[in-house]
């Protein structure tokens, strides 16, 4: 049975020592963000305040690649939800957990959650009292160094080297494989796993665009679901 | 250094959009109870998107990835080290890169 949730400080500073290990990884994004917003004609500050409020590395990268003058307002809409589309399901994944929470306690910290924050979340939740200052601290330490990053993209882009040469756009996809082990024990069934794989990887091929994440990712759950374990 | 109208007006509705998406499902699941066959569902969406992340880059890359994430996985195995697992994946794509090239 999960434990009553709280939202405590000392979870905030555990988060963020946490998720600093995400930052590099999400510096060597937000470079290449910037860089492209550069090339599309945005404002520093234009891109600084995209980082702030939109704050999605991978609705944002998308959005500047189809960005135009005139600013194609329904299309980066649409794509902006595509990219996001996945965030409705982790976020619905917060509320067994959290949901007894106050608002005021959780939402600061649903507003800025991405990927990498939200599965050391879900596993410090497996692991102890679910605290829901640990998802605002884990989410701080990415917030604020990607929108610094977008913006040192957009200002330096063109003198810094290629981020992949430091294997930096693998960070993020080797933190996820370190989840994957501790996930793996917690779902003890390999059939979500196989697939969310099998799907993503069909979807990616016949549909343009990210729309791949959010099939895989509920046709995997959903798999999950078939499976009632006794509790 | 400025912001132009229009562009204000886009991130604005784009920043709406994305924050729609991050507290939806949570302010939605408030009017869904929570029967073990939804907690199955909710339980397995980590490992449905980690599999949904990483399938598609182990099928789309070459020797470089494949060696990061078997590093990544077998380093997290046996020493339960996140820190090391995922500098020493991220070490392993670069070098192997590096003798690609």
């Amino acid at each position: 049975m999960m434990q009553t949730p709280t939202f405590t400080w000392r979870g905030v500073v555990d988060g963020a020592a946490k998720g600093i290990v995400i930052a590099p990884a999400l510096i060597a994004f937000g470079l290449a963000v910037g860089v492209l917003a550069f090339s599309k004609g945005l404002t520093a500050l234009e891109i600084a305040l995209m980082s702030a409020w939109v704050y999605a590395g991978t609705a944002q990268m998308a959005s500047l690649q189809v960005w135009a003058e005139p600013v194609p307002l329904l299309v980066l809409v649409l794509t902006v939800l595509a990219m996001n589309a996945r965030y409705v399901l982790l976020s619905a994944a917060l509320r067994p957990p959290f949901g007894a929470l106050p608002a005021w306690q959780i939402y600061p910290g649903l507003a800025i959650f991405g990927d990498g924050n939200w599965a050391l979340t879900m596993r410090d939740v497996n692991e102890r009292r679910p605290d829901a200052g640990f998802l605002l601290g884990s989410g701080l330490v990415m917030y604020l160094p990607w929108i610094g990053a977008t913006v040192a993209g957009h200002l330096f882009g063109q003198v810094l080297g290629d981020p992949r040469r430091l294997g930096l756009d693998f960070m993020l996809a080797a933190l996820f494989a370190t989840m994957a082990v501790g996930f793996f024990r917690v779902a003890r069934s390999v059939a979500p796993l196989i697939v969310a794989i099998v799907v993503a990887v069909v979807v990616q091929k016949l549909i343009d665009g990210p729309w791949y994440l959010f099939a895989g990712a509920l046709a995997g759950s959903l798999t999950g679901a078939l499976r009632v374990r006794p509790t | 250094m400025s912001v132009r109208p229009e562009v204000f007006q886009a991130i604005l509705l784009l920043g709406l959009a994305s924050l729609a998406c991050r507290l939806g499902g949570f302010f939605l699941m408030r009017y869904v109870s929570i029967t073990p066959r939804v907690d199955a569902w909710l339980r397995a969406i980590p490992i449905a998107l980690i599999g949904a992340i990483l399938g598609p880059i182990a099928v789309n890359g070459g020797p470089p990835e494949w060696l990061g994430l078997a590093v990544a996985i077998g380093v997290m195995h046996f020493s339960a080290n996140e820190f090391a697992a995922t500098i020493g994946a991220c070490a392993t794509v670069a070098v192997v890169r590096a003798a690609m090239a």
